[in-house]
């Protein structure tokens, strides 16, 4: 049974799942309900204890998988026997890590902002376990339909986590739209799958990639149109999940419905799990020279995609007045900015997926503590929103505008923070992959894009609220305080030293 | 590759093909007189009532995906049932985890009321 | 010194650390606790963090040349803070490192930011006391001498360039101090925009630099400096232009540049912006906005300066670039001259200090631009010296006027001043030693550098090492009349020098005291005795006619007044100038090759052994020093005796004069040439327009157009789409469907293109088409213009994906590439090839490909590509000094 450890990361989310679930239901409730509300709900008014918890087996969840990593996947020869279904290599932990972190964030922000939006439901912090396992089985998936049982897992998850409010029409109409559209994008997939199945005989992701390879020889048998037509399915539904454009229209309204906490979730975790898959199925099924042509392959359509999605998204988010949606854009235009990581692993494949594994973390890291930052500026009936309700945080309430401050610059791109180094690789990748282009592009999309990001400092500490307008009075909590600082502590320590996380994520490709 | 299919599509054709048939052949050759009392739509013999989209409790609803939960478990353990021997204690404390963890919703969805109808 | 060098050893050398940490500890101190802390504590921490720095620095200095004396030799003490990340280029692996060294440049350097840094401190402590924001200022100003002492200790570019955007940062939060004034905020933003081009130049000669040399660090640099000798294609990036066939062929021309030329000017562009040299040096004037000892330090003494020294450090780079360095030169002279032109007629003393500096900056830049890097330097030192001691003079005399006027136009006002010598002894005397130095007069400071720079000019020219010019013969050569020019630009600057600064000292501190009428509330006792028409037509010693009263009795200052008497600062406010001016007046013995000083010369000798090789002079022997200087003495002389003559002797009458003979030169210089109305009206006005039209093009043809087209079409769908409810969820999916359909269009068509791989040179073409997934391949060509394209091998389409050929010169072919894919559908692609006649490229140059490195023996060797011939070098001894005729 030496599987017991290398698999601990996947182990301890799920029994952390199946023990919080106990826990909330058979926990006395400790309710604070004011006069006249239904309390249904076992887990309400305990919203603390449990975030305490989920982060704690979520941030177990990230030693491990660190732990693991670093004892290395070869190590084990017993994770062979999980494939092809699983494949838990370095990339995978890697990924794995992430999500957890991903995971943990949004655990302690919920933990503060549950409550102090009155929408204390305990069953959020199982369900938010559940979506980091479901996560991270879709990116260690090696097969489609561990892929599809992964994906569905964290999915279904998600979707209650957006209608958590159950009263507010508008998170109703985002967790409906949001399921509507993804289980259209589920079905693309599973249609893909069927056809890849029907093309190759295989299910698994390598024997895809060999079927694939042997298209031309004379004694194969695989049909290039129909493993074209499946792998395009297949496109379609992982862009929707990244919230590629044109599949991301409803990435906003979702984004704006939802509590803050999953917003963050869905940003960040469920966008790195996407992208995990994205990479493994395009690398390992896809990786053959001819699908990964530079001139009628998957490169070029992504690199079409990268465009569009960086540049619409850019575009739009100029536009918008409420910051949280404004942060929803970003995450597109930020799934952009991965898909040019993703078109260059064509030419140079272990740096374009380190810069991508790379970007995914630093992202993760600035995503979720800019949300987080969100959440502190605002308290009950107060939430902040738009940029007027920020105006003047920066003299109110200066440590709350210190680390906003930070995340977004990190977001923008700027030295010494991580996103300026996740953004350095990404471009460095495609310099290398000769999309001189591309990177020219990116390079003027991130121009656009600090011109948002700035606005939000700007009215922060230059702008004074009008006089009347409702003002954000920022919150307490030790939770979500704990989950700024230690995001702006990985945001700043990726930037001093970011030759780590890359040395790392280098070392999940090669096996060293 | 796709050959093996060809059998099954010869299946689906004779059947819709069957259906067609039927179908079409009746209303091409059968003799038609309507009259009022068979232009009625009818419901077992009875007279229809109320609209079409009748709305329903949410109970049905939740006691239906309960069960489709719990009868997936099936689906699971006959596989497993013909391979029992083959796989040996460690395919039994598989099982026996996926079982408990059924277990745990299964006590989820009790202490949470959702197999109490009334109230 | 023996224990000092066990403690501090040259690879470890953590006093670095010492140097660098107090002021950021001062600043973080100041700017977080200063105001719990009071005024005493923050003026305490703050001068004490700079004084201990300054000891330090002090220490390095003489432990380096301890050493330097021992080994003989260039020695680089290195103090490595942690390694930030690796970069990986095709040829190397560049590690960037937060490391700092000290040599002897950045030695001499430091001990110029923490030593005049200090004095001017203990100025500011004194200056700034009643401003509520005093703790601000000084966190401000520690943190400016952090990011300097960053910008000259930093071993690579990397942090340079980190130190560069520190002193930026300090400079735009000092110069909009007082931000609640309009003015100063733009002032602000003015040098924010102007540093960020200079900013955008340095980083692209830092990724050129990676690529061509290898390195970012300074002794890296300078090894790999030799593989600057190599052609770049700057057009078209990548393989070629998008798109190209709609707008013709000719846009994929490739256009060729020497890596060094691009790197130095990508240098020099960063070294204009933050040294203020044309075209960027709109930004400096306008900084004077800050308060004055900020201007003495950042914008005279140091940060204007680090373009000076980046070009030092950068020497061995530059000297690779003979045609960047002529253009250098002349704009460093082109500058100097029009800086001197408007700063004769300004009144606000603080803007002819100003231009002044932009002025003597522009000489530092004749300096380095001819290679004469020492020299370059040396006025660097001068400069820091007499400039600070002149701008802390003017902050006394504005400070006293203060006082009086409590005005901040009219107390800089020079047609206000007059005969503060009474008031203000030792600030005059200060002031008028620094003029003297500035105006170039023997034996002090200014005259030896000045001196020294313009007899380079005359003499000296950059040829690049003659190694390198023998391999590479297509380097530009200095044509012989640059010099003489450079040195007569130089004199008529150093003309005007010396009579703005006499006009400015005269003006200030000789005649009659002007201000008296200025403060606020008072009334002229004797108005209705005189009355302002009748002085108006008397009053030719001031050409601009202000509406202020003018007291024509004697001059008496003892005579009871209104208001406060102007008086001479205290002594935290008079003993930097004394120490300034005392050094203004002895520095320039540092290096006065005419007395037989060579010190400076040979302390700095080993940085710039490669540079040496760099450089041609006409005059080895230095025999032609002597007759050089007289004419810049005697010209300084001029230019002093007319200022006195014009405005001591006359009272200003005959300058007077010349303004009414010639108003439209007066205007002109007056309106400092125009340069930031033409730059209103052609960048930004550029901008504004573009920004206009878009304004133009949102309202009608997207406001008017697109929206009323969308809504239109919205109307439409949304009549269509009455009856389901979930409009836009629908919508989503219909994006979706329409998203699916292109990829799957994309993926499921034929898809044919090719890439071209051509040797111009060799003559042989390669076609290489895209493989795809059930793609077979056919290819033909057209042999002339409109022949019939010939199948290259029978009808079939086939597996392979290349073919090749070879052309002729001035032949071409068009080559067609025809794809099927595995639904039987067909693409093709076309290219017409042609090989050009020419190469397009220096006659005799060699291949892009040739290297030429460092040997051993630190003489540069070239090494080339297997199967290379050999180039045939020149005879060494026909033509010594091809490059100075």
């Amino acid at each position: 049974m030496n599987l017991l450890f290398p698999l601990s990361p996947l182990l301890v989310t799920g029994f952390g799942a199946l023990l919080l679930m106990l826990t909330e239901a058979f926990g006395t409730p400790r309710v604070r309900a004011a006069a006249g509300e239904e309390v249904v709900d076992a887990g309400a008014g305990r919203s603390g204890e449990l975030a305490l918890g989920a982060a704690v087996v979520l941030l177990a969840g990230a030693v491990l998988s660190v732990a693991v990593w670093l004892a290395g996947p070869a190590a084990s020869p017993e994770l062979k026997l999980l494939e092809p279904w699983l494949v838990f290599d370095g990339v995978a932990l890697f990924m794995s890590f992430v999500l957890c972190l991903g995971g943990a964030f949004t655990a302690l922000l919920a933990g503060g902002y549950l409550p102090e939006h009155q929408i204390d439901r305990g069953e959020f912090f199982p369900l938010l376990i559940l979506a980091t396992l479901g996560a991270q089985v879709l990116s260690a998936s090696g097969d489609l339909l561990m892929l599809f049982v992964g994906l569905e897992t964290m999915s279904l998850a998600v979707y209650a986590m957006i209608g958590l409010r159950r009263g507010s029409a508008r998170a109703v109409e985002a967790a409906l739209k949001y399921f509507l559209l993804g289980s259209f994008a589920a079905a693309l997939m599973l249609f893909g799958g069927a056809l890849l199945y029907g093309a190759t005989g295989h299910t698994d992701l390598r024997g895809i990639g060999q079927a694939v390879a042997s298209i031309g020889q004379p004694e194969s048998t695989v049909n290039a149109g129909l493993v074209l037509l499946g792998l395009t399915l297949n496109l379609v539904g992982l862009a929707f999940k990244v919230s590629a454009v044109p599949f991301h229209m409803w990435t906003p309204d979702a984004y704006e419905g939802a509590p803050t906490p999953t917003t963050t979730f869905m940003a960040v975790a469920v966008k790195t799990a996407a992208f995990a898959i994205l990479m493994r199925l395009l690398l390992t099924s896809f990786g053959d020279e001819r699908a990964m042509s530079w001139g009628a392959g998957w490169p070029p359509v992504l690199a079409l995609l990268a465009i569009v999605t960086m540049t619409v998204a850019n575009l739009i988010a100029g536009r918008q007045e409420s910051v949280k949606r404004m942060l929803a854009y970003s995450s597109i235009a930020h799934a952009g900015y991965v898909l040019i990581g993703l078109v260059a692993t064509m030419r140079s494949p272990i740096e374009g997926q380190a810069s991508v594994m790379v970007y995914l973390l630093t992202y993760t890291v600035s995503t979720a503590g800019a949300f987080g930052a969100l959440i502190l500026c605002g308290s009950r009936g107060a939430e902040a929103v738009s940029y007027d309700d920020l105006a003047g945080i920066g003299r109110r309430h200066p440590a709350a505008a210190l680390v906003f401050t930070l995340f977004l610059l990190s977001l923008a791109g700027m030295p010494p923070t991580a996103g300026f180094f996740g953004k350095l690789y990404i471009f460095r990748a495609a310099i290398d992959s000769e999309l001189y282009w591309l990177t020219v592009l990116g390079l003027l999309n991130s121009l656009v894009a600090a011109y948002y990001y700035l606005r939000v400092i700007v009215s922060m500490y230059f702008r004074e609220p009008a006089p009347g307008a409702p003002v954000a009075t920022p919150m307490r909590s030790g939770l979500v305080t704990g989950a700024l600082v230690l995001a702006a502590f990985l945001v700043l320590a990726i930037g001093l030293a970011p030759a780590t996380p890359l040395a790392m994520a280098l070392g999940s490709l090669t096996g060293g | 590759m796709l050959e093996l299919y060809l059998p099954m599509f010869l299946m689906f054709a004779v059947a819709l093909g069957l259906c067609c048939v039927f179908f079409f052949g009746g209303q091409l050759l059968g003799e038609k007189k309507p009259s009022p009392g068979k232009l009625q739509p009818f419901e077992c013999g009875n007279d229809s009532d109320g609209a079409q989209n009748m709305k329903m409790s949410v109970k049905f609803y939740l006691t239906a995906i309960l069960f489709v939960v719990f009868d997936i478990e099936v689906v699971f353990i006959y596989p497993w049932a013909t391979l029992f021997k083959g796989l040996g204690w460690v395919g039994f404390a598989t099982m026996l985890t996926f079982i408990g963890a059924l277990i745990v919703a299964l006590a989820y969805v009790w202490k949470k009321g959702a197999l109490e109808w009334e109230n | 010194m023996q224990t000092l060098q066990v403690v501090f050893p040259p690879t470890d050398f953590t006093l670095l650390a010492v140097i660098l940490g107090l002021p950021l500890i001062g600043a973080f101190i100041n700017g977080v606790f200063g105001k719990r802390l009071g005024n005493q504590a923050v003026t305490l921490m703050a001068l004490g963090a700079v004084g201990a720095s300054f000891v330090a620095s002090l220490l390095a200095f003489f432990i380096l040349r301890g050493q330097q004396a021992e080994s003989q030799s260039a020695v680089r003490l290195t103090w490595t803070a942690w390694e930030w990340l690796t970069l990986n280029t095709p040829n190397a692996r560049v590690p960037l490192e937060i490391k700092f060294s000290l040599d002897a440049l950045n030695a001499t350097m430091s001990l110029v930011v923490t030593g005049v840094g200090f004095l001017i401190h203990l100025y500011s402590s004194k200056y700034m006391q009643e401003d509520p924001g005093y703790y601000r200022f000084f966190a401000y100003l520690n943190l400016f001498v952090f990011s300097m002492l960053v910008l000259i200790l930093g071993d690579n570019l990397p942090v340079l360039f980190i130190g560069w955007e520190g002193v930026g940062l300090c400079s735009y939060l000092l110069i909009g101090f007082w931000f609640h004034e309009d003015a100063n905020a733009a002032a602000g933003k003015k040098a924010f925009i102007a540093n960020r081009v200079g900013d955008f130049g340095l980083l692209c000669a830092m990724g050129l630099l990676v690529y061509y040399s290898g390195a970012l660090n300074w002794s890296g640099i300078e090894a790999g400096a030799a593989g600057l000798a190599t052609q770049v294609q700057i057009w078209p990036l990548g393989r070629e232009v998008p798109l190209a066939a709609l707008v013709g062929q000719w846009i994929n021309a490739p256009v060729y540049v020497d890596a060094s030329t691009l790197v130095a000017m990508f240098l020099f562009l960063g070294c204009a912006g933050k040294s203020a040299q044309l075209p960027l040096y709109v930004w400096l004037p306008d900084a004077m906005a800050g308060p004055t000892p900020v201007s003495a330090l950042i914008h005279a003494a140091t940060m204007v300066t680090a373009g000076v020294y980046l070009m030092c450090r950068m020497s061995g780079v530059f000297v690779m670039a003979p045609k960047a360095m002529l253009i250098i030169a002349f704009i460093g002279a082109a500058t100097a001259l029009l800086a001197a032109s408007i700063a004769l007629v300004q009144n606000d003393i603080k803007k002819v200090l100003a231009y002044s500096t932009v002025s003597q900056l522009g000489y530092m830049f004749v300096g380095v631009g001819v290679g004469a890097f020492t020299a370059g330097f040396f006025h660097v030192l001068t400069h820091a010296f007499f400039k600070a001691c002149l701008f802390l003079g003017a902050g006394s005399v504005i400070h006293a006027m203060h006082a009086r006027i409590h005005d901040t136009e009219a107390s800089q006002d020079m047609r206000n001043m007059g005969g503060m010598k009474a008031f203000m002894p030792i600030t005059h005397v200060t002031f008028l030693i620094s003029c003297i130095a500035i105006a170039g007069i023997p034996p002090l400071a200014g005259f030896w550098s000045k001196d020294e720079i313009l007899y380079m000019a005359y003499t000296q020219s950059v040829s690049a090492p003659e190694a390198v010019r023998a391999v590479y013969p297509g380097l530009y050569q200095w044509p012989a009349w640059a010099g003489k020019a450079l040195y007569v630009m130089g004199l008529l600057g150093a003309l005007m020098t010396a009579f703005y600064m006499f006009r400015l000292y005269i003006r200030i501190f000789h005649g009659e005291f002007k201000g008296w009428t200025i403060v606020k509330g008072w009334v002229d006792p004797h108005a209705h005795a005189h009355g302002d028409d009748a002085h108006a037509a008397h009053d030719g010693h001031d050409d601009h006619g202000h509406g202020g009263d003018h007291d024509h009795h004697a001059f008496d200052p003892d005579e009871p007044r209104e208001g406060p008497r102007p008086h001479e600062s205290p002594w935290q406010m008079t003993t930097p100038l004394v120490v300034l001016a005392a050094l203004a007046a002895v520095a320039g013995f540092l290096n006065a090759p005419l007395i037989g000083l060579h010190v400076l010369d040979d302390w700095l000798a080993p940085i710039f052994t490669l540079a040496k090789t760099g450089v041609t002079s006409v005059d080895p022997e230095h025999a032609m020093m002597l007759t050089l200087a007289i004419p810049s003495v005697l010209i300084a002389a001029t230019g002093v005796g007319v200022a006195v003559y014009f405005y001591y002797l006359k009272g200003g009458e005959p300058a007077a004069a010349i303004a009414e003979k010639a108003p439209g030169v007066h205007r002109f210089l007056m309106g400092k040439w125009y340069v930031d109305e033409l730059y209103e009206e052609t960048v930004i006005g550029a901008i504004d327009s573009l920004a206009e039209f878009f304004n133009w093009a949102d309202r009608w043809i997207i406001d008017g157009i697109v929206a009323r087209l969308t809504a239109g079409i919205a109307r439409l769908f949304g009549s269509v789409l009455r009856f389901t409810q979930t409009g836009r969820v629908q919508a989503y999916a219909a994006a979706m469907v329409v998203g699916t359909a292109l990829v799957g269009y994309y993926l499921l068509t034929p898809r044919a293109s090719a890439q071209l791989f051509e040797d111009d040179r060799a003559g042989s073409y390669r076609v290489e088409a895209a493989p795809g997934l059930g793609y077979s391949y056919r290819f033909s060509s057209q042999l002339t213009e409109d022949g019939e394209f010939q199948l290259e091998a029978g009808d079939a389409f086939h597996d392979r994906r290349t073919t090749s050929f070879n052309l002729e010169r001035g032949q071409s072919r068009t080559v067609r590439v025809e794809v099927k894919d595995a639904f039987g559908h067909t693409s093709k692609w076309e290219r017409r090839i042609e090989r050009p006649k020419t190469d397009g490229r220096p006659p005799g140059s060699v291949d892009f490909n040739t290297m030429i490195q460092q040997g051993a023996d630190g003489r540069p060797r070239l090494v080339l590509p297997p199967g290379h011939p050999e180039p045939t070098l020149p005879d060494p001894g026909a033509d010594p000094q091809g490059g100075a005729q």
